[in-house]
């Protein structure tokens, strides 16, 4: 059926419609509260088995300015689970995937281990398994989301940093924080729309080329 | 500002050698296979032979070039999931297919040449002409869609990879030919060979004209880079003074451009066909310097 010029069409299941609506799960890390333990990292790696060598998650640590005037930043980087994953549309055989709940899943025994995923991936958050020999990353820790849990280095996290949730329920933690506190993502210019946000992010900090330039110069 | 990482995992580069070889090798199949239609389709008799060679180097270096692929895989038994699994958004899928059809299509395009098959290898050569651009075009979107890397993601990629394709193609023909020619000197009437000369100082001139058409790409896409963003600023360092200057600046510009320029075209080397075959395979070992240079470069770059 045609419908007029400017008439507005509600999505199906949208408002008015008491349909349940879709998940969209998020994490929000409050860097003000983060003090680099690496809790998180340690968790993760035991929780989903990371073999020596490979991270699904770690807190990256940056020291800045001149003594007496020197500061720490630091970040926590894991797989930004993105709206718009490159790595999904890069993967030749579907190995990759998006759950409606918007977690970026790879199918283990689909995996050819090509890397591409890990070639295009503006975050370098993806890893080949050298055990197992096939690509991993943070999935939020699935299998606890889907029993009601919180991923593992959420649990663990001791200053309460990190928080995980349902970004489209208004009345979670996530929600709440992303609508009242400056919010930032990383790469943002990649359109990948990334559902990992940082409160206080460090300029210098999430910059992955500041201090390589250095490296290299020295 | 001082800035320092105290702690970060290492940068990985997870495509290594075995793509930039594959790279490598769909370059020089498809501009050979583009040569030989070339011959067989709008060349005179005299240029058959020319064909042939081509027709002959198309399929043998497609055919190995396809093992480098299974053998970088982490799964390597696993390769046919790529025929069964199709993601029509990645240029991988696309490469499987056209990995497929174009070698089949060039054997039995060799076959019809060999067997005197006019026609069919007429017909079978111009619609080869499009899979050869495809086969190696689509190299160059598996580079330019991976976002994440400064180097990589540029429209000039599919472009600039079709055209060092034609660059190493000539090249090869050119070392092929001579290397034909000087063995079947005895067997064959004198006047023949002079002319098949004739015609490989012809194929050397065209490749002078692509190293040009190369060489311009290649700056049109540093002078972007020059000028272009933060994260770019880094990659043309690498390439220009970092890491991959001698790769880069010595290897693939100076011995695989700018010597075989001269070579090619300044007397007293013009019209030799010795000088034309060093200056071959300098180009030779330049694109496969561009190779590795744009594999592992474009991966160098950190990116946490």
């Amino acid at each position: 059926m045609a419908t007029g010029e400017g008439t507005f069409v509600p999505e199906r299941g949208s408002a008015g419609h008491e349909a349940p609506q879709k998940k969209r799960y998020a994490m929000v890390i409050d860097l003000r509260r983060c003090i680099g333990c690496q809790s998180c990292t340690v968790a993760c790696k035991e929780e989903n088995n990371v073999p020596p060598g490979v991270y699904r998650t770690w807190v990256k640590v940056v020291e800045k300015g001149k003594y007496p005037h020197v500061s720490r930043s630091f970040v926590p980087i894991l797989c930004n689970n993105c709206v718009k994953p490159i790595c999904l549309l890069n993967c030749p055989v579907q190995a990759t995937y998006q759950r409606e709940d918007g977690i970026v899943m790879i199918d283990q025994h689909r995996c050819i281990g090509c890397k591409y995923c890990i070639a295009s991936c503006p975050y370098g958050v993806r890893y080949v398994n050298p055990l197992k020999k096939y690509v991993q990353k943070c999935t939020f820790c699935h299998h606890r989301v889907d029993n009601g849990l919180v991923p593992a280095c959420v649990e663990t996290c001791i200053g309460r940093a990190r928080i995980f949730g349902d970004m489209n329920d208004p009345s979670s933690e996530v929600s709440q924080i992303l609508a009242t506190e400056p919010v930032s993502v990383l790469k943002p210019e990649m359109g990948t729309e990334p559902r990992v946000f940082y409160v206080g992010l460090d300029l210098d900090a999430a910059d992955a080329l500041k201090t390589w330039q250095r490296a290299q110069e020295a | 500002m001082e800035v320092r990482t105290l702690f970060d995992t290492p940068n990985v580069i997870p495509l290594g050698k075995e793509i930039a070889t594959y790279f490598y090798l769909t370059g020089i199949s498809a501009g050979s296979f583009v040569i030989s239609v070339i011959a067989v389709v709008g060349g005179k008799v005299e240029y058959k032979p020319l064909g042939k060679i081509g027709a002959v180097m198309a399929p043998v270096a497609l055919v190995i070039a396809p093992i480098f692929l299974v053998i970088d895989l982490e799964q390597p038994t696993r390769f046919w999931y790529l025929f069964i699994y199709l993601q029509m958004t990645s240029p991988i899928t696309y490469g499987t297919f056209l990995l497929t059809s174009y070698p089949l299509n060039a054997v039995i395009y060799a076959w019809a040449l060999f067997t005197g098959n006019q026609k069919a290898a007429k017909t079978l050569g111009i619609i080869g002409i499009p899979l050869a651009v495809c086969v190696h075009g689509y190299t160059g979107f598996i580079l330019a869609l991976g976002k994440g890397r400064p180097l990589w993601s540029t429209a000039l990629m599919p472009t600039l990879f079709l055209v060092s394709a034609m660059v190493s193609g000539f090249a090869l023909m050119v070392i092929a030919s001579s290397i034909y020619n000087k063995v079947t000197a005895r067997k064959r009437p004198p006047q023949e060979i002079a002319i098949e000369k004739g015609l490989i100082l012809n194929l050397v001139k065209f490749l002078g004209a692509t190293i040009v058409v190369d060489l311009f790409l290649i700056s049109n896409d540093i002078l972007v880079l020059l000028t272009s963003k933060a994260e770019e600023y880094y990659v043309v360092d690498l390439l220009l003074k970092g890491q991959f200057k001698l790769l880069f600046v010595g290897i693939e510009i100076v011995l695989g451009s700018v010597i075989p320029l001269f070579l090619i075209f300044m007397r007293p080397f013009k019209g030799s066909l010795a000088a034309a075959n060093v200056a071959s395979a300098f180009v030779l070992v330049g694109i496969y310097a561009m190779r590795l240079t744009v594999v592992y470069a474009g991966q160098s770059i950190p990116l946490h």
